[in-house]
């Protein structure tokens, strides 16, 4: 069924994947807001490689398609979108993480290994290099942990969309050829537009609390 | 043409009006677009039932509906038309008192046909990441009418809702490809296998079991946070009670019911490719905890809307703990419960609205009892709405309800019955306890009174004249569809 994956190939990817995870535990210990949204542009880039080193290996070339709308999504558009958001609210520049560098380092560690864990029965299932499936989760988990973890808006946001490039490491590990493309193109425009309605959504906050410190909303309970 | 012309009215209506300047024109081009939207549903339903339930398929089975889709079109159609209905009025009180301006009412007019889109293609998308697509539109079409106001609290609820949402619905793709990924190498000689929900239940057998048992939970877990079931509802409450109360009513009429549909979906590969009661069981049990979770929280509420919200809260839940308990009369039951909960709480909401207008606050404490003096006409509406959502009659909730319960009951499911009936009083006790605080007893007097438009009255008493007409009478055709629905729920079409 599945065309034999050449070796290099799969080490290749291996390799590109595991790099997506290092860039996601910088995420964890970077201070500066600006370095963050560039690690991100980053890690885009990496998950683009990875659709192109499989779409020359299948020679599917709708993997390509989706390679090329990374690029232009996430490593071009989001970080550019971003980085504007920031100059214009005029933030400061330090993020100031509930739980202090050495310990999230730590946690990241324990989720990356509890994602190993969760993956272990399924790996046998992943059609390209071995452990992306459980890189992908990786992603997902330390993902959610930045999440929780920051206190900036634009943080949170950028938390959320590496989750969504673990999604689609996922996408590409367990099915070869990624998704049908009018589902990537779809899903493709909502990540842009979600961006464009969270950039309008800090900005609102940071005009109405004159900040961007998500947990000064506090005023809904139960 | 049937299906595409359901989506392309409410999208069409929803570029007009942010091209069209008169305020009478965009509050006309969306009463319109629904009512046409409406006329289409129903002609929907016609084609579906009277074909013995033969799906309508466009596109070449891109867009795909069967009774369980017909059947959703309708609720979403009626709630959006009750919305513009009462939106006109609501909104044009709202920029005389200068608490929304010419932007913002803009906004409303041009995100809620849009909103309504991405609902009417989340039943209608065959492709089941086409679904996903399509709940995050509605997400993301929603968030900026939550914060319409702008007020801290609404940008707060906004946020939670978003952020929420967001996670929700990355793990709900996780879901779904899981569930694409299951069929991988199943059919020889295609590479990139179909993604049709009708095309995955034909081959559900021969799925992956394994990577469907974990895509169900992804998807559970993304599309319940969605649904608000509990303990995943945290943002409903927030964000129900900070929207204008048109959202609020699209948001809990519908929008809770959308993303219920987008996991049934799943619940019906799921248990056609295991074979045994696994989602059913997990839908039972979320659907039981968000039913007893709500009613603490409505018996110490101190908001109007916030208590509505929780409310909203138990009948999904109880949505999900009858299609949980799979037995005809249940499911049936459940169905019937989307549709009559559609009609009432829209009302409810339209009503906390024209109180939230007169006095600026929903809290209890100052509204303080004697409204039916102040506001008799609203004040009428609510008390009848509340009466129908606690579940008495002669309203269809109580119908509904008495269904599922009694399914329960004939179908070795006594306890969840008895456990069903407890939560439901407790709601009952709370809805009932609060509302007549409200609204009976003597009033101080120095309020003025309200002033309320014919438009505002028929928007509240439409959906509650339709919600009588349809329980002492359902027709046939109805009967028919919403067993046709039944059918698919429970993988015997």
């Amino acid at each position: 069924m599945n065309p034999p994956t050449s070796e290099t190939g799969s080490q290749i990817l291996t390799l590109l994947a595991s790099l997506m995870l290092v860039l996601q535990l910088l995420l964890a210990v970077q201070p500066m807001l600006v370095t963050n949204i560039r690690i991100f542009a980053l890690q885009s880039l990496l998950l683009a490689a990875i659709a192109g080193v499989v779409g020359s290996a299948y020679h599917a070339w709708h993997v390509y398609v989706i390679a090329l709308l990374t690029i232009i999504g996430k490593v071009l558009f989001l970080p550019w979108r971003l980085e504007r958001l920031v100059r214009q609210i005029k933030i400061e520049q330090e993020i100031h993480p509930f739980v202090n560098m050495p310990a999230s380092m730590l946690i990241c560690g324990a989720l990356t290994v509890l994602a190993y864990v969760v993956a272990r029965p399924i790996t046998s299932l992943e059609r390209l290099g071995n452990n992306t499936l459980a890189i992908a989760i990786a992603l997902l988990l330390t993902g959610f942990f930045l999440m929780i973890n920051r206190r900036k808006a634009i943080t949170q946001v950028l938390a959320l969309l590496t989750m969504e490039n673990g999604v689609m490491l996922a996408a590409i590990a367990l099915t070869t050829y990624g998704m049908p493309l009018v589902v990537e193109i779809g899903i493709f425009f909502d990540v842009v537009i979600a961006v464009m309605v969270l950039g309008i959504l800090v900005f609102r906050i940071r005009e109405t609390f004159a900040s961007m410190d998500v947990s000064k909303l506090n005023e809904l309970k139960w | 043409m049937l299906l595409t012309s359901i989506l392309g009215v409410p999208f069409v209506v929803g570029l007009l009006c942010a091209i069209a300047r008169p305020r009478a024109l965009v509050e006309s081009l969306n009463i319109a677009g629904f009512v046409s939207a409406l006329a289409l549903g129903v002609k929907l339903f016609k084609t579906v039932a009277t074909d013995n339930g033969t799906a309508v398929t466009e596109w070449d089975e891109f867009l795909r509906a069967d009774a369980l889709s017909a059947w959703m079109v309708l609720l979403i159609s009626v709630v959006s038309l009750a919305t513009s209905l009462y939106a006109v009025h609501y909104f044009r009180r709202g920029l005389a008192a200068g608490v929304v301006n010419e932007r913002r009412f803009r906004e409303f007019y041009v995100l809620t046909p849009l909103f309504a889109t991405g609902m009417f293609l989340v039943v209608l998308a065959n492709n089941l990441g086409v679904m996903w697509i399509a709940v995050e539109a509605t997400a993301l079409s929603s968030v900026l009418l939550v914060a319409l106001y702008n007020r801290k609290t609404s940008l707060e609820a906004a946020w939670k809702y978003v952020m929420l949402g967001g996670l929700g619905l990355v793990l709900a793709l996780f879901g779904t490809i899981f569930t694409y990924a299951a069929a991988i190498g199943k059919t020889p000689g295609e590479t990139l296998p179909s993604f049709n929900w009708s095309r995955l239940v034909a081959m559900a057998p021969q799925l992956d079991h394994h990577l469907m048992t974990l895509a169900f939970i992804f998807v559970l877990v993304g599309y319940g946070t969605k649904a608000g079931l509990a303990p995943m509802h945290t943002w409903l409450p927030d964000a129900h009670s900070e929207a204008p109360s048109p959202t609020s009513a699209m948001l809990s009429g519908v929008s809770l019911k959308i993303a219920v549909y987008a996991l049934l979906r799943f619940h019906i590969i799921t248990m056609a490719c295991l074979g045994s009661g696994f989602s059913r069981n997990l839908l039972l049990g979320f659907g039981l905890f968000s039913m007893l979770l709500a009613g603490p929280f409505i018996l110490v509420q101190k908001n109007l809307k916030r208590m509505l919200a929780y409310s909203s809260l138990e009948h999904v839940g109880l949505i999900c703990v009858a299609v949980g308990m799979n037995a005809p009369l249940t499911v049936f039951g459940a169905l019937l419960h989307m549709g009559y909960h559609a009609l009432t709480k829209p009302v409810l909401f339209f009503a906390a609205g024209n109180i939230h207008q007169q006095f600026h606050t929903l809290d209890f404490r100052r509204l303080g009892p004697g409204l039916v003096r102040t506001m008799p006409v609203t004040a009428l509406l609510l008390g009848l709405a509340a009466v129908a959502v606690s579940g008495l009659p002669p309203f269809g909730l109580f119908v509904s309800e008495l269904t599922v319960i009694a399914g329960g009951f004939t179908s070795n499911h006594a306890w969840v019955s008895v456990v069903i009936l407890a939560a439901l009083i407790v709601v009952f006790c709370g809805v009932l306890n609060k509302l007549a605080g409200l609204l009976l007893g003597p009033s101080d007097g120095a309020q003025p009174r309200e002033t309320i438009s014919a438009s505002n009255v028929a928007a509240m008493s439409l959906p509650l004249g339709t919600l009588l007409l349809f329980t002492v009478w359902l027709p046939g055709s109805f009967r028919q569809l919403i067993e046709q629905a039944v059918g698919i729920i429970r993988g015997m079409p």
